[in-house]
């Protein structure tokens, strides 16, 4: 949930009490300097900015056309991306949104069509062999299990889209005109023009989804703890967000077991003494270790608390390692809290299962091309301070707040969907993204 | 893509399938039972040979597109078994006969489904055959002059991976990995190359780049790139320095695997054990319906172990060795060249003009094509 209430250090709870007061471009700004200032930081506490953002700015536009709607979307989240590039969680949101867009577009535009779309396996052929910049056609499928999949109908494969044959096809260059329709379920062909309320209305409900998604994932990973651990097993954790925290509280409502908690040297500490904000800390809405320590002991769990250097000394004992990523990534790779990787290693060296806890809105359909661009770097002092004034002189010393850990040593994603195999994870990313938007923040990686 | 490059491209498949072909192998085996003055082997071999940037599947298309402008089929269902009874020809004729068959099921299945989607229908009720036989010439073409834009787009998508101060190894001079490296020296990228010459035989490969990879060599030097070229034996010794392998493929299999020349399958278990990346950089036009066991399951009759004793030797005179060499029996077509199988586990991921895609994604993608 939102972090601490005190509304007066800048943060998510002062932004999002602002948004509805302020015009849309104060809020844009605002949220842009609260994100390069890292007043906001997190996959989670980003994504729920990104979203409450981004319905403001749908719900007050004066756009009648779908196209437009698309281009204002994207420039505003591009500039949001733009401010904080390792944060792919905003893009991760973004891209839902334009989906969102998009798909209510192509339904109004089916609709339009008179109902080609229905007939026939080849207008369920719409294929992603086509280039990644081509403009957003409706030919584009997001996945099989898409409610809706009537497109146009020569749109066989776009590999071929046989123009000879297009004569009648409805959809021209797509949004040059794209009126929007009723709701989903209303009559075909009653749509008119100027109908682009209708259609906004639906892609705002979408968001409050979305939004309501965000609020509700951790509760809903939690609901799958049952299935995960077991009576008197060993559980070690790592810099455990609220997420886990939540994911362990569930089953040790039923269960009896132990968790080791690794303390993370030498980040633990030092936003907070760094800034005396509590606000920023690595991650919005990472647990405070005293308290994920006394919440569990509360409920029952034994937790012991070890240095990060005995992690591989215990792992032999350890039955499970629970992992909660920053953001995932397009090849089942996770982007984590430093020493992650360490420790998944060393998990995998004694064949013990690590798993993920990951909202969906984490999963980023961004291919790690260069994975070093995703790893933020902290402030050194926290490794050797400045006291060591002659050793600092000699040295460099280099403090990444995160780790890339690879998808092969990563046995398992839990996501509010359910659990994953990390080779699967691309089916749940075509699921929520659509190909035409994936592209979208080229400057992310290059 | 720029409109200009894309009529060019378009223009060059035009050329290359008004181009007459000629009758130069006429004791060759296909066996065309109906339309028999139409010879679609001959037609594709010389379409690859004349056009050096066409793939293996796109040539197959083109082939069966010309088949259908040579002897027009006047029905639906003429023109479904003229496809088939030419591919099935073709497919029999050569002697690995993956790639193109990538390339004549994707072109039958889009047939089947262009004359089975509504427009088509509507057509066919009002107008007669040869509407729908022209439509289907026509976007035929279109579409091989747009599957050659793939390469460009994958270069765009392969460049990102090839980053300042990385090395990569490459080998069989692919024509899409080269594509990928051009585009990344283009775009001012720091990088070296390694590249893993054949030991055996200069190798006839289809292309005019150049003989066994010089042409991209020496055209990656022309542009700084710094190459260092070393013989299979090496590859393993290289590999410490390397970033990256990145290799080029015949055929993507459903698994996620990869059908491509002989001495993949090593150089990707060497780079596994080494823990370097493997992409595999490859048109999703190449992706075939094809679900190999291993080595042995594909096929393809090629004779890559040819177990000798005394008596073998006495009757074909001398060849001591032959083990581990390609025995030629086909002469000289230029996609004859022995193969392996490199499995999904070794790849990391396979780069196509649809993005990024790990081997598991493989058969989505092919779903997403097929259906």
């Amino acid at each position: 949930m939102p972090p601490p209430a005190g509304t007066l250090t800048p943060g998510l709870a002062s932004f999002l009490s602002s948004l509805k007061s302020s015009p849309i471009e104060t809020s844009v700004e605002s949220l842009v300097s609260l994100l390069r200032r890292r007043q906001i930081r997190g996959s989670r506490s980003c994504a729920i900015a990104t979203a409450h953002l981004l319905r403001m700015v749908l719900r007050n536009i004066p756009v009648r056309d779908v196209t437009k709607l698309i281009d204002r979307v994207q420039q505003i989240g591009q500039r949001l991306a733009e401010a904080q590039p390792k944060e792919l969680a905003i893009g991760n949101i973004l891209r839902r949104i334009l989906g969102l867009i998009r798909d209510e577009a192509e339904e109004d535009r089916d609709r339009e069509a008179g109902g080609y779309g229905e007939t026939g396996i080849g207008s369920r052929n719409a294929t992603s062999i086509t280039s990644p910049d081509r403009q957003p056609g409706p030919t584009e499928k997001r996945s099989l299990l898409a409610p809706n999949t009537s497109t146009t109908a020569p749109a066989i494969t776009s590999l071929f889209s046989p123009v000879p044959l297009k004569s009648a096809s409805p959809t021209s260059t797509p949004g040059t005109h794209t009126p929007g329709g009723g709701s989903p379920i209303a009559a075909p062909l009653s749509s008119t023009p100027n109908t682009a309320q209708d259609l906004r209305a639906e892609v705002v409900e979408g968001v409050q989804e979305i939004i309501d998604e965000l609020n509700q994932a951790d509760d809903q990973i939690a609901g799958y703890a049952i299935d995960h651990i077991h009576s008197s097993e060993v559980v070690l954790t790592y810099r455990p967000s609220m997420t886990v925290q939540r994911f362990i509280l569930k089953a040790a409502a039923k269960r009896k077991f132990t968790v080791i908690h690794a303390g993370p040297f030498p980040n633990d500490h030092w936003p907070r003494r760094l800034a005396g904000n509590p606000n920023t800390s690595l991650d919005d809405d990472e647990g405070n270790p005293e308290r994920f320590q006394k919440s569990l002991t509360v409920a029952g769990v034994t937790v012991v608390m070890i240095p990060f250097s005995a992690v591989f000394a215990l792992m032999s004992r350890t039955s499970k390692v629970i992992l909660d990523p920053h953001i995932v990534l397009a090849d089942g790779s996770l982007v984590a809290p430093a020493g992650a990787r360490a420790m998944a290693q060393a998990a995998s060296m004694h064949q013990t299962p690590v798993i993920v806890l990951s909202g969906v809105y984490k999963l980023s359909p961004v291919y790690p091309s260069d994975v070093k661009t995703l790893i933020e770097t902290g402030n050194p002092s926290s490794v050797v301070g400045y006291d060591q004034g002659s050793l600092l002189e000699k040295i460099d010393i280099k403090n990444p707040l995160f780790d890339h850990v690879p998808a092969d040593i990563v046995d398992l994603y839990i996501t509010n969907l359910g659990g994953h195999a990390p080779s699967y994870l691309y089916r749940i990313i075509a699921d929520h993204y659509r190909n035409e938007d994936i592209h979208l923040m080229r400057s992310d990686l290059e | 893509m720029a409109s200009s490059s894309t009529k060019a491209a378009a223009a060059a498949a035009q050329s290359s399938l008004t181009t007459p072909p000629p009758e130069e192998r006429p004791s060759s085996p296909p066996k065309n039972k109906d339309n028999s003055d139409f010879d679609i082997l001959a037609t594709y071999t010389h379409l690859l040979s004349t056009t050096p940037t066409l793939t293996m599947p796109l040539a197959a298309i083109a082939s069966l597109i010309k088949l259908l402008t040579h002897s027009p089929p006047s029905t639906t269902s003429e023109t479904l078994s003229l496809l088939s009874t030419h591919s099935a020809a073709l497919k029999r004729a050569l002697r690995n006969p993956i790639a193109c068959t990538a390339g004549t099921d994707l072109f039958q299945r889009y047939i089947i489904s262009t004359l089975q989607s509504p427009v088509s229908l509507q057509t066919r009720s009002t107008g007669d055959f040869t509407t729908t036989r022209d439509g289907l010439v026509a976007s035929g073409e279109q579409f091989v002059a747009r599957a050659q834009e793939a390469r460009g787009v994958i270069a765009t998508i392969g460049g990102k991976l090839v980053q300042d101060g990385s090395t990569v190894l490459t080998a069989g001079d692919s024509r899409v990995v080269s594509a990928v490296l051009d585009a990344a020296a283009d775009k001012g990228v720091k990088f070296r190359v390694v590249y893993v010459r054949d030991s055996g035989t200069p190798s006839s490969s289809s292309d005019a780049s150049g003989v066994g990879g010089d042409g991209m060599v020496a055209r990656l030097r022309g542009k700084g790139v710094a190459v260092a070229v070393i013989g299979p034996s090496a590859t393993a010794y290289s590999l410490g320095k390397v970033t990256m392998v990145m290799v080029g493929a015949e055929g993507v299999v459903e698994n996620g695997g990869i059908v491509s020349r002989l001495g993949t399958y090593q150089l990707a278990m060497l780079a596994k054990s080494a823990r370097k990346p493997v992409y595999v950089v490859a048109e999703s036009h190449k992706f075939v319906r094809l679900y190999p066991l291993g080595q042995y399951d594909l096929p393809i009759q090629q004779t890559v172990l040819d177990f000798r004793d005394r008596t073998d030797d006495a009757d074909e005179g001398n060849v001591p060795g032959g083990t581990g060499e390609e025995k030629r029996s086909g002469g000289g077509e230029g996609d004859e060249e022995a193969v392996d199988y490199t499995p999904p586990e070794l790849i990391t991921a396979l780069v196509t003009e649809t993005g990024v895609h790990i081997p598991s994604a493989v058969s989505e993608e092919l779903i997403k094509i097929w259906y």
